[in-house]
């Protein structure tokens, strides 16, 4: 998949011929007039900001006519949005940058982004979707493919006028990046923890088990040797099983434990979360440093990165 | 048998409270023994926490608890030492309160007055409790029971104490969202189920008084913000109760906030950067938020801690002394915000808790080293971020050709000077 940025002449094509309004999603659509929108007109950053557009034909004109390099909208819903003042509320966001996986597969450089690590980045934003459903109750949960990666974006009421301490604690859960009193319960932020532990292990290569204090070579020979063991022990909670590998003490444990915590929390950028004036990308938009559309989507399981390459790079493809 | 009036010994804000408030005398009437039990509030024993059911004992409660309020907002200030003092002894006495009606059978008293404050709902009955349609695992159940008896410090108990540690109501987490912005309940200590946490009667009684405890720090800072509105002195009665009740306070904390006052340890201010002076020096509206939380918190803490040996994603990897963090690093930090115009906190109190966030800590406003991990420890961002988020903040003087990041023109002047004999 070619990402490559995009020139002035193709962002021009882009938004006179391509972009429309229609897949602009309805949480933004229905509280459009609210909302405030930045925009980089030229790729040297955000810095038109506290536009207001109160009705979506207005927001139209602006984007086929300037062909924005980047388009943004406020997380926050405001009473006055081009003064950014008169704060209502902020949907609950969680920011799942493909090229900040704390572990990839794919031998990226860091920084750069391949289908591999946006599809890493899509299965974090399932589950952590999943735990927002199941665990936290909520139901208005939508995704956002951004280009380089996906942004959870929740509009249920109870959540949008959380402050940023509580936005705190819920990447906490989500990430578990938090060692439970108890680990063995079936339900609750115990089962989340497992989850994230054993994924995150799961991940892990001989290399960079190697880089946790205390882990001696050999043991780390040993959990890569029987990593489906320990696997199940991290998936089932009986910890216990792990104490029988030789070398694990329970210093070693915890300091084994602590570090997958510590690599749990990267999985998200927390302050994108707890920022509740925070601008995010414009679904609809063309994410010019990429070549890709930032889009609503529908059915993330079924996402396919090709419906978010633009035309001029489809028909710039073609033999 | 206990009379209407009873609730406002629960929940000093009822309005079974208020009318006790509404006919009572002012305070500088007040009866000696009620001045006696305002300042005493914060040291009751379990027997003294105890209100009898008589309309005396339980005026003279509510009144000793609105002069202990009033009388910390007439000699601190919102979020002092003294607040959370009587915050906390609030907090302690409803608790107590609560475990002791319930053990004596009076479970639907505590139920009227937690229910005023936090929407509940019981668990289904039946082979297994059940929420929402879910079965609660019937192991999981006992183990939310003994995590309760093991935090109290149980080990035998008898029919008048069990109930109260078995998992029995629902409340929704976002309807106690209020106790995870004052971190007096974490979000990943409760039982979730499709968005409801599953409660102990024990656990009721602990959030029901902590939102009495919120609100009771609430109510001084109101009361705080009226007499500096007035502008007048508060009355001479108000102020010999809060300041007995400020003698109170441990010798400890006295001696942290003077410390907390003493100079900078061994941050050497000579050696910032332009732009950190300028944050320093306090900025306008568009650029506090980056100033304070994405400028100074990072180099203050990266320069002082100065982290080396190991990878830096741990404060306490590098410090074992938590006042480094409260003493040194965010006085300058809280001083810079209160510079800035507007000040950066009266409109925007919550980053307080960013400040701590962005070191590592969570979102807290009281960090401990065992806080520390629970959130990224930010790095300081490099001179071409800040020309482009915070460009009026950045004037750079000579020191800065070739300089990439701020925290590399501290160490290199600091070294320099170093090299040049001028001592570390």
């Amino acid at each position: 998949m070619e990402m490559r940025e995009a020139t002035p002449e193709e962002r021009k094509s882009f938004y006179t011929e391509e972009w429309n309004k229609r897949e602009i999603p309805n949480f933004i659509l229905h509280t459009l007039s609210l909302r405030e929108f930045g925009f980089d007109l030229d790729g040297t950053g955000p810095s038109h900001r506290y536009n207001q557009f109160t009705t979506v034909e207005q927001l139209e004109d602006f984007m086929r006519n300037r062909a924005p390099y980047s388009a943004f909208t406020s997380v926050a819903l405001y009473e006055r949005p081009s003064a950014r003042e008169g704060w209502l509320k902020a949907e609950l966001v969680l920011d799942i940058d493909a090229k900040d996986l704390p572990l990839k597969t794919c031998g990226c450089s860091p920084g750069s982004v391949c289908e591999r690590c946006i599809d890493g980045a899509r299965k974090v934003a399932m589950e952590f979707a999943e735990t927002l459903r199941g665990d936290l109750g909520l139901r208005d949960v939508n995704f956002v493919y951004s280009g380089r990666g996906f942004h959870v974006r929740v509009n249920d009421e109870a959540v949008m006028e959380l402050e940023q301490t509580e936005r705190g604690q819920i990447v906490e859960y989500l990430t578990g990046s938090v060692i439970p009193t108890d680990i063995t319960m079936a339900f609750g932020y115990s089962k989340v923890f497992r989850e994230r532990v054993a994924r995150t292990f799961e991940a892990l290569d001989e290399g960079q088990l190697l880089k946790v204090k205390g882990l001696r070579k050999s043991l780390v020979h040993r959990l890569m040797a029987e990593k489906a063991r320990a696997l199940e022990a991290f998936r089932t909670g009986r910890f216990e099983e792990l104490s029988s590998f030789k070398d694990m003490g329970p210093k070693t444990f915890r300091q084994l434990v602590e570090f997958l915590r510590r690599v749990n929390s990267e999985f998200t950028d927390g302050k994108v979360t707890i920022d509740t004036k925070r601008i995010l990308r414009l679904p609809s938009s063309l994410h010019s440093g990429v070549s890709m559309k930032c889009m609503f989507v529908r059915d993330i399981e079924r996402f396919k990165l090709e419906d978010a390459v633009p035309k001029f790079i489809r028909e710039g493809e073609r033999p | 048998m206990f009379p209407p009036e009873y609730l406002a010994v629960l929940d000093p804000f009822a309005d079974e409270a208020k009318k006790i408030v509404g006919a009572a005398p002012p305070f500088d009437a007040m009866p000696q023994e009620i001045v006696e039990r305002a300042v005493n509030r914060v040291k009751l024993s379990s027997k003294e926490m105890v209100v009898q059911p008589d309309l005396e004992s339980i005026q003279a409660e509510i009144l000793s608890f609105y002069l202990m309020c009033q009388g910390v907002a007439s000699v601190s200030f919102p979020y002092s030492h003294e607040t959370r003092l009587i915050s906390n002894a609030t907090r302690d006495t409803i608790r107590y309160r609560m475990y002791d009606l319930f053990k004596r059978g009076q479970e639907d008293l505590c139920m009227k007055a937690v229910r005023r404050s936090i929407k509940l709902v019981e668990l289904e009955d039946g082979d297994r409790a059940k929420i929402g349609g879910t079965n609660i695992p019937r192991e999981d159940f006992y183990k939310l029971r003994d995590q309760k008896l093991e935090e109290d410090g149980i080990e035998t108990v008898d029919d008048r104490v069990l109930p109260q540690y078995l998992p029995k109501y629902g409340v929704r987490w976002t309807d106690i969202a209020l106790l995870l912005r004052y971190r007096r309940a974490e979000l990943t200590k409760l039982y979730l189920v499709g968005g409801w946490a599953i409660l102990t009667a024990r656990d009721l009684w602990d959030f029901y008084a902590n939102f009495i405890s919120v609100r009771t720090e609430e109510y001084v800072q109101s009361v705080y913000e009226r007499i500096a509105e007035s502008g007048a002195q508060p009355s001479k009665a108000l102020v010999e109760v809060g300041g007995r009740i400020s003698s109170l306070l441990p010798k400890e904390l006295e001696f942290r906030e003077k410390f907390a006052r003493m100079p900078a340890g061994r941050l050497r201010p000579e050696f910032f950067p332009p732009c950190v002076n300028m944050a320093l020096a306090g900025v306008g509206a568009g650029s506090r938020n980056y100033a304070i939380i994405m400028i100074l918190t990072p180099f203050l803490s990266y320069a002082r801690i100065a982290p080396s040996g190991r990878v830096a994603t741990r404060v306490a990897d590098f410090i074992d002394d938590i006042s480094i963090v409260r003493d040194e690093i965010a006085p300058p930090i809280f001083e810079a915000a209160e510079r800035c115009n507007p000040p950066f906190f009266k409109d925007q109190p919550q980053e307080k808790a960013s400040i701590f966030y962005h070191m590592g800590f969570g979102m807290t406003t009281d960090p401990t080293l065992a806080d520390s991990g629970r959130s990224k420890w930010y790095r300081m961002p490099n001179c071409s971020k800040i020309q482009m988020s915070a460009s009026t903040l950045c004037k750079p003087d000579e020191f800065c050709r070739n300089i990439k990041n701020p925290l590399t023109y501290y160490f290199r002047k600091r070294s320099e000077h170093t090299r040049a004999g001028g001592g570390g």
